[in-house]
């Protein structure tokens, strides 16, 4: 295993690094960090948040994989099948994630510890649940300091929270300009003045942001304590519970409000439900999930699930969904099709893009083709050639331009769309999959594809 | 941004703020537990003064 490094975002901290190799992802703990492992140990800190399925376990590896001087011990953490970024988590994901790093600290400050860093990149979500994953951030507590993470913490937690929660809009324009938190001027300049109405928004955020101003005050580390530091993250905590960002969006009745949804509906599920058992492997994913009804089919039939919608309203609906039913297979995450996540940080490869990330068996789009032919005139080809690459299977749905939402679509429009058609559409396709299957949704002019990729 | 913050410790600038908010919330919580206090104080005297009736 020699030949292995580490992986290309694992710079920052001395600590240790994420290490790739032979298809598993490890954690090198360095000599440096030695006492603190040795302290999260022994406090009984990991078992317990292991227990409560906070952090996520590890076993310990004696293995030192690249030969490294600095070696300590090696750890083999329970694999993430698919890493998601905080500017892909809906509002109520980015929220779950901070209540969970808040508890961490709670239980860490019990047993002597503390967080050192507080950043949404230290929390993945596994089994429908936000998870810690970075074993390598928890130190040794002292008492008469606050907590070094705390602007960071506001910048990357609560700030984007409190913007979203106030302008009631979705959160991912702020995750995607600021993806390592947005600075407190920036936050004081947005939010609305009733928002300094708010204590607790005026302490953490217009306080802050005055005393930001104010150069090198780093000698005042006096009198703080246990007691405090404990108020503070319980203040924290309680801000955010409160916080949501519900708006009614153009998509999040979809389908309750469409006058012949019940029977359309209960046809087009048996006939997903009848194409999914044709499908090949465990892995599906779902573009334009809406609120995830048939995410949820598919998760009820055993299939991983990465839910995609571009809508927050929608992927909140969703998650909650997730959380409320326990489904631990369905992952809903946030993402524009017309403009997928790239690869971005440092020397871009720090995060890897979407396309590169998604490993699927199936791909399922449904009422998804006319979004992206008339809303944003891409051409069918262009279409078929981007789900081409995903895996070798496709559910697709084609709507027709007869269609109520298609016609909803080109209320505003120039119908310059003369190649939307059925004919048309099957013939582009043919040229990247085999039709297999092709199935009329009653009480619709809807058709449904299940289609096998020409190799 | 000012010049000053690209060179100061991440974690220092926020040590100001944690030790205001620290204690404006101390102060908070004195109060909420004397109103607590109060409170279970008064709540204990009228179930002192009416005991619950046997029969």
């Amino acid at each position: 295993m020699a030949d292995h490094t580490r992986h290309p975002a694992s710079y920052k901290d001395p600590s240790g690094f994420i290490l790739p190799a032979s298809g598993k992802f490890y954690r090198q703990v360095n000599k440096i960090y030695a006492s603190h492992y040795d302290l999260l140990t022994r406090s009984g800190l990991s078992s317990f948040l292991q227990e409560k399925k906070l952090l996520l376990p590890h076993e310990e590896v004696t293995e030192n994989i690249l030969h490294s001087d600095d070696w300590y011990l090696t750890l083999l953490p329970e694999q993430v099948p698919f890493t998601s970024y905080p500017y892909e988590w809906c509002f109520e994901q980015l929220k779950d994630a901070a209540l969970l790093t808040l508890e961490i600290v709670k239980f860490s400050i019990e047993k002597g510890m503390i967080l050192k860093d507080a950043t949404p990149y230290n929390v993945q979500f596994l089994n429908g649940k936000p998870v810690f994953i970075d074993t390598l951030s928890f130190e040794k507590y002292d008492p008469s300091l606050p907590w070094i993470a705390y602007r960071q913490f506001c910048e990357s937690f609560l700030f984007p929270l409190l913007l979203s929660h106030y302008h009631k809009t979705s959160i991912q324009p702020y995750q995607n300009s600021y993806p390592n938190g947005i600075p407190v001027n920036i936050t004081a300049k947005h939010l609305p003045w009733k928002s300094r109405l708010n204590p607790g928004v005026w302490l953490h955020v217009f306080l802050q942001n005055k005393l930001s101003k104010k150069p090198n005050h780093t000698g005042l580390t006096t009198s703080f304590s246990k007691n405090k530091l404990f108020n503070l993250i319980s203040h924290l905590d309680g801000i955010i519970r409160h916080l949501n960002n519900t708006d009614k969006t153009e998509w999040s009745n979809y389908y309750s409000e469409s006058i012949s949804s019940q029977e359309y509906l209960g046809k087009k599920e048996e006939i997903i439900n009848n194409l999914l058992q044709k499908l090949d492997g465990r892995k599906l994913l779902d573009l334009g999930a809406n609120e995830g009804f048939f995410s949820r089919l598919a998760a009820a039939k055993n299939f991983d699930v990465v839910a995609i919608d571009k809508d927050d309203q929608c992927i909140n609906t969703l998650y909650k969904k997730v959380k409320e039913e326990n489904i631990t297979n369905i992952l809903p995450l946030c993402m524009d099709l017309m403009n997928p996540s790239p690869a971005s940080g440092f020397a871009n490869n720090e995060r890897t893009s979407f396309g590169e990330r998604i490993h699927t068996d199936a791909v399922m789009a449904l009422a998804l083709v006319h979004h992206l032919a008339i809303g944003y005139n891409l051409p069918f080809s262009k279409i078929a050639e981007y789900l081409y690459g995903f895996s070798h299977q496709l559910i697709i749905e084609f709507v027709p331009k007869e269609d109520e939402k298609v016609q909803l679509l080109l209320r505003n429009k120039k119908d310059i769309y003369s190649e939307y058609t059925r004919e048309h559409f099957e013939n582009v396709f043919r040229q990247k999959f085999t039709i297999t299957e092709k199935v009329q949704v009653p009480a619709s002019d809807r058709i449904l594809y299940l289609m096998k990729r020409l190799n | 941004m000012h010049i000053y913050l690209l060179y100061i410790d991440p974690g220092s600038g926020s040590y100001l703020v944690q030790v205001i908010i620290a204690a404006v919330l101390g102060v908070a919580v004195y109060f909420k537990n004397i109103r607590m206090k109060i409170k279970s104080f008064f709540s204990r005297k009228n179930k002192d003064e009416i005991p619950p009736k046997d029969s």
